[in-house]
């Protein structure tokens, strides 16, 4: 076990901010790459006229959990100290609705908004300036909804500690999921795009 | 860890003491930066580009004037007895780089006046014709112009180094006591100067000139920074420790994100792109040229006066 | 110049392919997972910097905030020397870097072509406000949550990600004149 490396010490906490900035330097490019600068391209998803999200997102999240899984399972990482953030359901389902209404209505997430600021767009800076009255407007009203905040408090817990499954059969099962999920976009981007053009014609 | 408190690592006894708060950094890096644009003028004036009319040294002499007489009034308010300013013309001591320091910064006055007179901008010339005349006798002499021209670039080296001295003439901060930290300085004060003037030059060919100066200076910078630390580094426990503040200490982030990532590296590539016509170029890059070098100056001088010779334990 | 101006060389690039950006996106990942035993993140940066100014303005308010408190911590450090704050500079910088390099940093406003610039602008800021709304119930965004939670197998991420996308299609319709 050698890995995370900043668990085991290999620096301290002044160079993982350093670290922090490389790592997101790699993150905004990546991001920029596949198109997440542009609020038309990430909220065409939402109409089926361009999966990108989803294609780009199934891909990393696979990449990462696959190199992730190959590399504990080679004993490289120790995946316990890798952090898990704990789950509390409720909020987390009740929050998922409201950013998803939000993601459509505003255009972007906070990281994509960055990039789409960072590339000149002026409608990603009015959205961070949206997200920053958020967080205040949020933190103000905190108190409120604090004990909301901490319902269904299930801890730290995996899908597959959850479903009771091996590791390694959840892995294979998500990827399984993200090939049927590419197919199902490739397809529909196909047969949206030729309705389009029946509707120009 | 230190477990027994003896007098010397008690905090009373060598207290860390940060008796310059933003004035001084403030004042070094104007006057770095002032020191780089006189230099990059003298240097048009002395290549004969004086003669076409829209060159950027016309405009540089002015904002170095303004420029200059703020880092004074930040030196002036970082001073305890605001009242006997006067008193540093009264005298001239050798040894002293505050001595020093006062007479040159009154020198520099008459050395831009000067070559601001070369060609006094038009909308200063129709309020006072009297400085057009001026400025017609001086050109009528070519020499002058030369001459000027060189006057700017030693007198600019001289202010450059001069802030870098400023700090390296401290003994005790061993952070400061390197010699190569004037040239530090002056290298900084020319890239800063490069990204500023060529934000305000109206050529093109003038522009992608001092972009390339830039990437020369920045790239110059880098290879300095690199022997500033080599320096401390091969020297004793308490330089070495003084360098582990900006490498690996409490200034590390700031350092090697702000100063070198986004200071230094991040604009040189991208300039670099620019000059070589493979992407448009803009002012992000030279903006953060210059945000950086502002840093640098609050860095340098923030962690040398943490740093110390009685207590290398500072890191704690 | 070079002869090659001919045609304007600084038209923008297409973006690349899909999986391979997203390739690129996971190893990033997997790079903070391997090198910081974390994933990556951006609301919380920006929660961080809003805690730092209310502390600037009203220090006790900001401390009785369990809220504002959390992102203060214990006040040894600057809450804006944070991973997620300094990972955020990054992602500026990288999306600017790769905007760069493909001609693609145009000041622009992105919105379909029935809806005025003001409308749209108008949208953008309510969006980022429900986003941050709900990024704050849900303890983190797509990216701390959907992407880092969804490749830790976390099952409250995956919850997460579902309802996102729920509340996307759900509301999509509504705002379509925005769109297409």
């Amino acid at each position: 076990m050698n890995a995370p490396w900043y668990k085991y010490g290999l620096f301290n906490d002044e160079i993982s901010l350093v670290v922090a900035v490389l790592i997101g330097i790699g993150f905004g490019f990546f991001l920029e790459r596949a198109g997440f600068g542009s609020g038309r391209k990430l909220a065409a998803q939402f109409y089926f006229t361009d999966m990108t999200v989803l294609k780009v997102m199934f891909t990393a999240i696979v990449t990462a959990m696959v190199g992730l899984y190959y590399l504990s399972v080679i004993g490289y990482v120790d995946l316990s100290l890798v952090y898990i953030n704990p789950t509390y359901l409720l909020p987390q389902i009740v929050g998922g609705l409201i950013l998803g209404v939000g993601f459509v209505v505003g255009g972007y997430c906070p990281g994509t908004s960055c990039v789409s600021a960072a590339t000149g767009r002026y409608d990603g800076w009015v959205y961070l300036l949206g997200f920053v009255a958020g967080i205040l407007f949020f933190g103000e009203l905190f108190p409120l909804v604090e004990k909301f905040y901490v319902t269904t408090d299930m801890g730290k817990v995996t899908l597959p500690q959850l479903l009771n499954l091996p590791y390694g059969l959840m892995v294979f099962l998500v990827c399984a999921m993200a090939i049927g999920a590419f197919a199902a976009a490739e397809w529909g981007e196909k047969k949206m795009a030729a309705k389009n053009q029946g509707e120009i014609k | 860890m230190i477990e027994l408190t003896t007098t010397r690592h008690n905090e009373l006894i060598d207290p860390i003491v940060h008796v310059w708060g933003w004035e001084i950094p403030i004042y070094l890096f104007i006057g770095g930066w002032v020191a780089g644009m006189m230099i990059l003028s003298g240097y048009f004036f002395m290549k004969g580009r004086g003669k076409e009319y829209h060159c950027v040294c016309y405009r540089i002499p002015l904002l170095a004037l303004g420029l200059i007489t703020l880092g004074m009034l930040a030196l002036f308010l970082d001073l305890e007895h605001k009242f006997y300013v006067w008193r540093l013309y009264t005298t001239f001591a050798v040894k002293s780089p505050m001595s020093w320091g006062a007479w040159l910064l009154l020198l520099l006055y008459p050395t831009l006046f000067i070559i601001f007179l070369l060609q006094v901008p038009d909308w200063i010339s129709t309020r006072w014709p009297i400085l057009h005349s001026w400025s017609q006798k001086l050109r009528s002499v070519k020499a002058i112009t030369k001459i000027v021209g060189m006057v700017n670039i030693v007198m600019g080296i001289i202010l450059g180094t001069y802030t870098g001295i400023l700090l390296s003439a401290l003994g005790a901060r061993p952070l400061w006591n390197s010699a190569i930290l004037c040239i530090l300085f002056l290298v900084s004060g020319l890239s800063t100067a490069a990204a500023m003037v060529h934000m305000i030059a109206k050529e093109r060919a003038e522009r992608e000139l001092l972009a390339r100066a830039d990437n020369l200076f920045l790239f110059m910078e880098l290879l300095v920074l690199a022997l500033f630390f080599i320096g401390l580094l091969s020297s004793t426990n308490v330089q070495i420790q003084s360098a582990m503040l900006l490498l690996n200490g409490p200034y590390a982030a700031v350092f090697w994100v702000f100063v070198v990532l986004l200071g230094i590296v991040v604009p040189l590539f991208i300039q670099n792109l620019a000059v070589n016509h493979k992407i448009i170029h803009t002012p992000v890059s030279p903006i953060m040229v210059i945000i950086g070098g502002l840093i640098l100056r609050f860095i340098i001088v923030s962690a040398g006066q943490f740093s110390h010779y009685a207590n290398a334990h500072f890191i704690r | 110049m070079s002869s090659s101006q001919t045609s304007d060389p600084f038209t923008p690039k297409p973006y690349w392919n899909p999986y391979l950006s997203g390739i690129g996106l996971g190893l990033v990942l997997l790079a903070a997972f391997v090198i910081m035993g974390r994933g990556l993140g951006a609301s919380g940066a920006f929660s961080s910097a809003v805690a730092f100014v209310v502390e600037k303005i009203a220090p006790s308010h900001a401390h009785s905030n369990s809220f504002y408190a959390e992102y203060l911590g214990d006040g040894s450090t600057n809450p804006l020397k944070d991973w997620l704050v300094f990972e955020v500079i990054g992602v500026f910088i990288g999306g600017f870097i790769s905007g760069k390099l493909a001609h693609r940093v145009v000041r622009s406003v992105e919105k379909g072509p029935r809806i005025s610039t003001r409308k749209r602008l108008f949208f953008a800021f309510v969006g980022g406000g429900l986003m941050a709304i709900g990024a704050k119930l849900a303890r983190g965004c797509t990216s701390g949550q959907a992407l880092t939670g969804g490749a830790l197998l976390n099952f409250g991420s995956w919850a997460f990600m579902m309802s996102v996308f729920a509340g996307g299609y759900a509301m999509a319709y509504l705002v379509r004149r925005q769109w297409t």
